[in-house]
């Protein structure tokens, strides 16, 4: 038995356990909550003293944060993942050469510690998952069922979320999340959904995914900024949630390259910006 | 160019430079801070005068501190990657310590400029590590190397500056061992006198007395530095590097003209070394 082998690499060294909880700031709140409403999502609670919602959909939990929010279009502002331990995690990210999260930025009262993702956007990190919920501080629930849970329409579940880079940064990125929180590289050709390109990243935790992605070839005259430009929606049976989803009146793209298959679909654009993906997943969230 | 070769405001380093025709400007904090009009009015010049920044100078004696110097330095750190953001700049220099309060072991030096790479990450900075040649631990540039290849980041290369190389007598040779990807950017000077034996001289002479590459006695030095850079693939930057108290008090058309002369110098290298004859075999 080697060294290497007695004492391995903490492959999983926050204990990440998957997405507590994904925030979009806009402030459109209700047209995008409409919005939120047709893919399926229900609006469980407010709360008690800013203009933040909470929705949900199964295990999914989902923040629109309209607090002083200057920008219409709805825009993923950050992913809360759940840790082993928030102070631990918070602590071993700065030491290694995270940014800390601006005071007063989160849309918690509570306090949850984060760092500074891509672009504008935050990584926060929750321990308090299985007994006791984060938004029973923070939030009034609508029929003051403090754990209400709508059912997913037709099994969605987190699946990942896909990050826009610049030109060769992908190697950076790559550091970034596998020094931080032991995120792994899938192998090139292994790709999920209906966009084949970019990088997959997989959690530690084997729960959800990050896809990178550097602006195309020939997109020199397109404006292109790091950041959370998508959620992905896992689906066990993709066509079965288009169907769903379409009765609902939300409409998928439908042309060329991009069409709704057996391995995803993607949503048109709504609210000048928002789009969501679906892929096909099997994950247990 | 580099704003440290000239004297007087930001505002007419920029100009000069620019009508010289240069593209491109090495920046360093203190044309930022000390503007008068405070560092958002310097920041718009900069991004007004056309110029592409080639880097932001410079980090000192980051690596191998702990505890509160080490926190503290951690705060300079993101203050200069701040700046070095808000200038468009893609690369911040930092330069090996010189503090007797740094370790000197290695795997500390990586662990920091991890660290260092880590924060400059959600910024698109890279940093560019290089050995001064009075560094404590670190003064060639193979040291710099062995801790960047060590620490492995992708946003973490090394600065080559050939006052340095020269004034150590590095082997050059030792050039052909280095990724010329992790190469961030090639600093050229040179200086009028034959050795810098003792770090006094070598601080001494780097700054205040070096001079515009194939000005001084070690033209075939820095011809040969950048010669064999070239021939490893290094496709990056070339920034002067010179720090000169005279040029510091002549009309800044003068030294910008000076700099000119300096690069058909080097234009003059760089289109021999396709001559078969330059080649190596």
């Amino acid at each position: 038995m080697t060294a290497a082998e007695r004492n391995p690499e903490p492959r999983n060294p926050l204990g990440i356990d998957g997405i507590e909880f994904i925030e979009y700031t806009t402030s459109q709140a209700q047209a995008f909550g409409a919005l939120l409403q047709k893919m399926g999502f229900a609006a469980v609670a407010r709360h008690r003293s800013r203009e933040v919602m909470l929705y949900r959909q199964g295990s999914m939990n989902l923040i629109v944060n309209s607090h002083g929010a200057a920008d219409p279009v709805p825009t993923v502002n950050a992913i809360a993942l759940r840790v082993r331990d928030a102070a631990f995690a918070h602590q071993h990210s700065i030491d290694l050469g995270a940014w800390d999260m601006p005071t007063r930025a989160s849309a918690m009262e509570l306090h949850i510690p984060g760092i500074h993702g891509v672009g504008d956007s935050l990584l926060y990190f929750v321990d308090r998952y299985a007994d006791f919920s984060i938004y029973d501080v923070d939030f009034i629930f609508e029929s003051n069922i403090k754990n209400a849970k709508p059912p997913a329409l037709a099994g969605l579940h987190w699946f990942g979320v896909v990050q826009a880079i610049l030109p060769d940064r992908t190697a950076d990125w790559l550091d970034f999340y596998e020094s931080l929180f032991g995120f792994e590289v899938l192998p090139r050709g292994q790709y999920f959904g209906v966009l084949p390109k970019g990088t997959l990243l997989e959690s530690p935790c084997h729960k959800f995914y990050l896809q990178l992605i550097e602006p195309p070839p020939g997109a020199e005259d397109v404006h292109w900024d790091e950041g959370l430009v998508r959620v992905g929606l896992g689906a066990p049976d993709v066509p079965k949630a288009v169907k769903t989803l379409q009765e609902r009146g939300i409409v998928f793209v439908d042309n060329g390259a991009v069409q709704p298959s057996d391995k995803g679909a993607l949503t048109q654009v709504y609210l000048g910006g928002v789009t969501f993906e679906l892929v096909v997943s099997h994950l247990k969230p | 160019m580099d704003t440290i070769t000239l004297a007087g405001p930001l505002e007419a380093k920029l100009k000069a430079v620019r009508e010289a025709g240069f593209t491109q400007i090495m920046l360093n904090a203190t044309d930022i801070v000390g503007h008068p009009d405070g560092e958002a009015a310097a920041v718009a010049a900069v991004r007004a005068s056309g110029l592409r920044v080639t880097g932001f100078q410079v980090l000192r004696d980051f690596e191998g501190l702990s505890g509160t110097l080490h926190a503290y330095k951690v705060d300079v750190a993101k203050a200069m990657l701040d700046m070095c953001h808000a200038l468009g700049s893609t690369v911040l220099l930092a330069c090996s310590s010189v503090s007797p309060h740094a370790s000197g072991k290695s795997e500390e030096l990586v662990k920091d400029l991890r660290k260092l790479a880590m924060l400059a990450v959600p910024l698109n900075i890279r940093v560019a590590y290089e050995a001064l040649s009075w560094g404590r631990h670190v003064n060639e540039f193979p040291q710099s190397w062995d801790i960047v290849a060590e620490a492995d980041r992708s946003n973490l290369g090394l600065c080559i500056d050939s006052y340095h190389v020269i004034a150590n007598q590095t082997d050059l040779e030792l050039l052909e061992d280095i990724d010329p990807r992790k190469i961030f950017l090639v600093q050229l000077s040179d200086f009028l006198w034959q050795e810098v034996r003792s770090k006094e001289e070598r601080i001494e002479t780097a700054r205040h007395s070096r001079v515009f590459p194939g000005e001084g006695v070690h033209s075939d030095k820095v011809a040969e530095i950048t010669r064999k850079l070239d021939e490893t693939g290094y496709r990056g930057d070339y920034s002067f590097e010179v720090f000169n108290d005279d040029y510091r008090q002549l009309p800044l058309p003068m030294v910008c003209e000076r700099a000119r002369r300096s690069v058909g110098w080097i234009t003059g290298l760089v289109s021999r070394r396709s001559l078969p004859a330059r080649r190596r075999a």
